[in-house]
């Protein structure tokens, strides 16, 4: 009797949840679904076109240019997100003076509006009054022009996707700090040097969280792009940080091609998945390696 | 195997003092019980002379060596955990090798180092597991296997034994015991159990607030306890302390005087005269007193009583019949006494 008022409970306490769940993913993601099968323009109803949508994609040179600026975007962006993410738990999960303010400043840029974020960093990369340059200039280092070179401006979105690294460091700091210290001391008793204690012990008994992490973070670096592509880098300079987020959005908003854009997002999907479940299990094996 | 020595040694907790001028040597070889209440300075002790502490003042040394300034890690100490600190992802075998891999030792050299601890503590059957597969009993005996194995100078126990179920922890403190005289090192065991200080220490040092009440034999410190702290932590149950006024070479407790030997006791001096439940007897004359509870222990009975209002217990045969409520007499024997200065609770004669 309990166990049916508390499941009815459950249910009900759960049913805000799941009818935003169904509401904001699961109907538009059926409607996108259907949508990648049709021809749509918002103006005309949708024509049942079958894989039409498809096809061209496989034959659209710059849906190729996307996604490759996409693959490479994550291949940089998430493994340099995480080790910023690890490495800033790492260094403030102890107590010390001031630490509160360290780990305020580490989150503070994950909470900035993204535009907002943009256009401090279209500031920051600016070629001739840019800090970014300014300080690079100083200390006689090559000054790039970010925004109009094709690779400096890859590179610079890259650099940008580095300090909203907040959700990451907080997840990585909590696990670090489960970890009990009595681990710590026994090291320390045994005669185990600090990168002994990292390598043996705090990373394999992190690694689980730090797998949760790598996936959250390539699922979210697919779309993290999208912001400052769009008002940072316009989608160039060629195409080069034309991301797949910004060649939907222009595909669907720009060129009314709603159809074509959801196939171009159902393609998206599919190709996270493989990525996720690839390093799945490039993970897995590399986890067994690594605790025994 | 080297002796650990703490000569003065301070350690401040801000405002708190943990040690206060703690002087202590344990010799080559000993296995000593640090014994106290929770805050009394004993798991500070330890940590300290592990090098996990840093101290205020004064100086540790492990034979010859002050280590005092010397890291955790060359003070050449192991060190068994309350919570026994087995690396979850690591097996048996890789938890019990840790501190050998971290040393450098080769790989061969620290299997068959492995091999050799866990047949020692018997859990050489278990090399392949991994901690959460392993029960209460098995993860201490692994603690131990990973201490013995890099043959240090000195053991550090910090309540090993304190995790375990009532049953478990009388077998593993004989075990302990055995392997103690097994290996002979120098050894200090933690713990809050008076029990267990006395049956496994060659000699207990007990604490309060940061400093050694006494240190001594565990028969020593049972049978002549250097003050009314001592005496009321130390046996099971504890001492019974009762009110008396030295009177013309006895000591009154209300209506009934016990002669004493103590010379010197001015007349009319307040005393606390402490009396073991093993040795108050229930007769036919002394202070009356009335039942409250009876508890039956097995090979035991022991009755609680007030006297003088005062709680007392008192032991006796299992056979003996006492009723709940019955109005008894206790007879205290003058050669079983001990005599505490009221007021400062010092051991007199």
């Amino acid at each position: 009797m309990l166990r049916d008022r508390e499941r009815r409970e459950s249910l009900l306490m759960l049913a805000p949840y799941v009818a935003g769940l169904v509401a904001l993913v699961a109907v538009p993601a059926a409607i996108t679904l259907g949508l990648a099968l049709t021809e749509y323009d918002l103006i005309r109803s949708p024509r049942f076109a079958g894989f039409e949508n498809f096809r061209e994609l496989w034959d659209d040179t710059l849906f190729w240019t996307a996604l490759r600026n996409s693959l490479m975007f994550i291949l940089f962006a998430v493994p340099l997100r995480l080790a910023g993410a690890v490495t800033l738990a790492l260094l403030l999960h102890r107590r010390f003076r001031g630490v509160a303010a360290h780990r305020t400043a580490a989150y503070l840029p994950s909470v900035v509006p993204d535009v907002a974020f943009a256009l401090l960093w279209l500031w920051i990369f600016n070629p001739l009054y840019g800090p970014l340059n300014l300080a690079l200039d100083a200390a006689g280092g090559p000054t790039p022009s970010w925004l109009t070179d094709a690779r400096a401006a890859q590179w610079a979105v890259i650099i940008m996707s580095l300090f909203t690294i907040g959700e990451g460091f907080i997840v990585a700091m909590a696990t670090r700090q489960l970890i009990p210290g009595e681990l710590y001391e026994l090291g320390a008793v045994e005669g185990a040097r600090p990168l002994h204690m990292l390598w043996r012990v705090t990373l394999p008994l992190m690694a689980p969280t730090l797998l949760l992490l790598l996936f959250r973070d390539t699922i979210f670096s697919f779309q993290a792009s999208f912001v400052p592509a769009l008002l940072v880098t316009g989608g160039g300079p060629e195409y080069a940080t034309t991301y797949l987020p910004l060649f939907i959005y222009r595909n669907g908003f720009e060129y009314l091609r709603y159809g074509y854009a959801a196939a171009a997002t159902v393609s998206m999907f599919l190709i996270t998945a493989v990525i996720v479940y690839v390093q799945y299990r490039i993970v897995r094996h590399w986890r067994r390696a690594f605790v025994v | 195997m080297p002796e650990l020595r703490f000569a003065g040694v301070r350690k401040d907790y801000g405002p708190v003092q943990a040690l206060r001028g703690f002087d202590l040597a344990v010799a080559d070889g000993e296995l000593l019980v640090l014994v106290g209440p929770s805050g009394s300075g004993k798991s500070t002790a330890l940590r300290a002379a592990a090098g996990l502490e840093d101290v205020t003042d004064g100086s540790i040394h492990i034979g010859a060596r002050d280590v005092t300034r010397v890291p955790a890690a060359q003070r050449n100490v192991s060190m068994v955990f309350q919570s026994y600190a087995l690396f979850p992802h690591l097996t048996v075998a890789e938890n019990i090798g840790f501190g050998l891999r971290a040393r450098g030792v080769a790989r061969d050299e620290s299997r068959r180092r492995v091999a050799h601890a866990s047949e020692t503590v018997g859990c050489e059957k278990l090399l392949d597991r991994k901690p959460f597969e392993l029960s209460g009993g098995e993860r201490q005996r692994v603690a131990l296997a990973r201490a013995l194995v890099r043959e240090p100078d000195v053991y550090l126990l910090d309540e090993p034994l304190s995790n375990l179920d009532a049953q478990l922890r009388v077998q593993v403190r004989s075990e302990l015991k055995l392997l103690h005289q097994g290996v002979g090192t120098t050894t200090v065991h933690v713990t809050h159990d008076q029990v267990e200080a006395l049956t496994m220490g060659d000699r207990v040092a007990v604490l309060r607030d940061g400093i050694i009440e006494q240190l001594g034999s565990p028969t020593e410190v049972y049978r002549r306890p250097a003050n009314r702290f001592v005496a009321g932590f130390i046996g099971s149950p504890a001492m019974n302390f009762l009110r008396g006024t030295v009177d013309d070479g006895a000591i009154r407790i209300g209506a009934v005087a016990i002669p004493h030997r103590v010379e010197r006791l001015p007349g009319g001096r307040q005393v606390e005269v402490g009396i073991r439940p093993e040795h108050v007897e229930l007769a036919d004359d002394g202070l009356p007193a009335e039942v409250a509870l009876v508890e039956m222990a097995g090979s035991e009975t022991f009755v609680r009583l007030t006297a003088d209002g005062a709680p007392l217990v008192a032991r006796v045969p299992p056979g003996q019949s006492v009723a709940p409520g019955s109005n008894v007499r206790v007879r205290i024997p003058p050669d079983r006494v001990h005599l505490f200065d009221a007021q400062t609770g010092e051991r007199l004669g």
